[in-house]
């Protein structure tokens, strides 16, 4: 390289990296490594109780052959999808009371009286619920004044979801009413405008505009029920199973981690599908031909 | 148009409006003829906007009445009404195209899919914006955002347009073109406007008939040119045009020619106005104190000495080039300042650029005497 010329070389700037080591290096230490680590494992063997190093599809075939893993599969699945889609119907109405019929200051009291649940542990709140939901408990006494009861309510899917819901309902509160809340209050003004009624006004314009927010606060209620074991395990008398419930169960009969790894890799497979269509369903903006 | 000819298509009868402790609009009295074109024009926060979203129904007013077509108008809903709004941010929606958003209104009422899509795409053709019909409005320009606005709210063929500083996003010269966009459509379709903004000139431009308002009350209404050149009050003197305003004390009233004391000279001005408005020179006793205008534009500036009456003696502080015209700003011995505007072109035969002394003139006739 000729010396008169100046040389323009690209020059080491810290600032940048500075701010995207920790993502990078926090994401392939606790992400990336542990998740290759188990579709690894879910080829190991298990030999005299313990896991040896191997590459075999023997778990898999296993797993995936067997009734009881797609019974667990669906039934895992189909509760998550129930509880997303009651939880969301529920939180709707109160997030858009909070969004549009408060003033900012109730607003504000409310949001941080939906974070105060998340100050005790959920396996507190969820053992809280025995002593509401049980045979003898405090609805079924209720109940019974009517001449009603006792219903069952421990030890099933509907003790299932309000665990679930125990879980779910404030945090989807609080992102819909973010979501609600950000909506430009001209569009709904010039939905009335144009003849639009405030009930038509719900589904023609606020759920359109929201909806960004309100996928992602269904999606954040879908993962966080999916992958729970709390809530089926103590409400819902695991049996049958949910897959968090089958990854327990598994690991405990005979050191079976690689099948667990089988199941868990499973799950991450249906979660990150769902998240990606999920995102994509709403960012999607609006075609232009 | 079925509304009775004789009868106003909007009354407003001491219609107040309060938000808490601010009052927004006091005790409005004013009617709109149908297939008028009307601005209301003020400065920010006088009550405009808001007298706009209650004809909208987007807003109920505290006190007083509005009727619409002869009816009652207070608890009637806003989609219960045919009052479609251009509104200043357009308000398209951002989750359907440029069609479907001119369908929105049609599809509240109910019309078939079929019917729909014809009108408003024969809407947009007519707005000259048919080739967008099935482009993201997030896509379109700012002056083709506009139209689609124009179109969704016309579509529904509404005896009333309402339109909230629709412009004021607008490059200069695109708003040019809106304007005449905008009483071409008027005129064609013969239906009312009733126009917001806060520019003198969209208003003159578009506007058969003004509404000056200042502090939630009406200033002055009249036809542009009555309120350019004869303002009702020392507010609308300086809001609209470029005036100066200048106030002494009557020394003299005859044959109405009213001789007026003031600290820059003595001048004499006609007090009956070419409209007729504000009584004869009886109502000018010596000795009480009087504002009269004279537009910058009205003044004549020179060199030498002129021989005339209302003289004042300046020398030049600054000059603002606007492109033909140009505005002077001079100042008297005592410090008052003076505007004057004229043609580009004249200011090359002042010499301005050597300082000195200037005269400014101005023929009695032009002057106006503001009503006491």
């Amino acid at each position: 390289m000729s010396t008169d010329q100046p040389v323009h070389r690209r020059r080491f700037s810290g600032y940048p990296l500075t701010w995207r080591l920790p993502i990078i290096f926090w994401q392939i230490l606790f992400f990336v490594g542990p998740l290759l680590f188990m579709v690894a494992m879910s080829f190991f063997l298990v030999k005299n109780y313990r896991m040896v190093e191997a590459f075999e599809f023997k778990n898999w075939e296993k797993m995936l052959t067997r009734g009881y893993f797609w019974d667990s599969y669906f039934l895992t699945l189909i509760l998550a999808t129930l509880s997303t889609i009651v939880t969301s119907l529920l939180a709707f109405p109160a997030a858009f009371a909070l969004a549009f019929k408060v003033s900012p200051s109730v607003r504000r009291w409310a949001i941080f009286l939906l974070v105060i649940p998340f100050f005790t542990s959920y396996l507190v709140r969820i053992f809280s619920w025995y002593v509401i939901l049980a045979e003898s408990g405090v609805i079924n006494a209720m109940l019974a004044t009517i001449g009603l009861g006792p219903y069952t309510m421990l030890n099933t899917k509907f003790g299932t979801l309000v665990g679930y819901m125990t879980l779910t309902l404030p945090l989807v509160m609080v992102l819909q009413t973010f979501a609600l809340s950000n909506i430009d209050r001209n569009l709904v003004q010039a939905a009335h405008n144009l003849g639009c009624s405030p009930w038509r006004a719900v589904y023609t314009v606020i759920v359109p505009l929201a909806k960004t927010g309100l996928i992602v606060a269904a999606l954040f209620c879908f993962i966080l029920s999916f992958g729970d074991f709390v809530s089926p395990y103590y409400l819902g008398g695991s049996k049958p199973p949910t897959l968090p419930i089958l990854i327990i169960d598994t690991t405990k009969s005979g050191q079976q981690w690689p099948r667990a790894a089988v199941v868990a890799v499973m799950m991450m497979v249906t979660l990150i599908t769902i998240a990606f269509a999920a995102l994509s369903l709403a960012y999607r903006k609006r075609a232009s031909r | 148009m079925s509304v009775p000819n004789n009868r106003p298509l909007v009354v407003f009868d001491k219609v107040s409006k309060r938000f808490g402790e601010f009052v927004a609009v006091k005790a409005l009295n004013f009617s709109i003829d149908a297939g008028e074109f009307i601005a209301i024009m003020g400065p920010s926060g006088c009550g405009k906007t808001t007298t706009l979203r209650m004809l909208a129904g987007l807003e109920q007013p505290t006190e007083g009445t509005i009727r619409i077509n002869d009816q009652l108008m207070n608890n009637v809903k806003p989609h219960e009404r045919d009052t479609p709004m251009v509104w200043q941010s357009l308000a398209l929606f951002p989750f359907l195209n440029a069609r479907e958003n001119v369908e929105f209104g049609l599809k509240m009422r109910n019309q078939d899919a079929a019917t729909r899509r014809a009108k408003a795409l024969d809407w947009l053709e007519r707005l000259g914006v048919a080739e967008f019909a099935e482009r993201n409005v997030e896509t379109l320009s700012g002056g083709q955002r506009q139209r689609v606005a124009l179109a969704r709210s016309l579509v529904t063929e509404p005896r009333m347009l309402l339109l909230d500083e629709p412009l004021s996003a607008l490059d200069a010269h695109l708003v040019i073109r809106m304007q005449s966009v905008l009483t071409r459509l008027q005129r064609e379709l013969g239906i009312t406007f009733v126009y917001v903004t806060h520019s003198q000139s969209e208003a003159f431009a578009m506007a058969d008939r003004v509404v000056i308002m200042s502090n939630g009350e009406i200033a002055q209404t009249g036809l542009p040119r009555d309120i350019y050149r004869e303002p009702a009050s020392r507010f609308v003197a300086e809001f609209v045009g470029l005036n100066n305003i200048i106030s002494g004390k009557v020394i003299g009233s005859t044959d109405g020619i009213v001789s007026v004391d003031s600290p820059i000279g003595r001048f004499t001005v006609g007090s009956v106005s070419a409209a007729g408005g504000q009584g004869g020179s009886s109502v000018y006793r010596t000795g009480d104190q009087v504002t009269f205008v004279i537009a910058a534009d009205l003044v004549e500036v020179s060199r030498p000495q002129p021989q005339a009456d209302n003289v004042v003696v300046c020398s030049l502080i600054s000059e603002e080039f606007i492109g033909s015209v140009v505005t002077l700003f001079l100042e008297t011995s005592d410090g008052t300042e003076l505007k004057v505007q004229i043609q580009e072109r004249e200011l090359e035969t002042l010499d301005h650029t050597s300082g000195g002394t200037f005269y400014l003139s101005w023929r009695q006739g032009n002057a106006h005497l503001l009503p006491s």
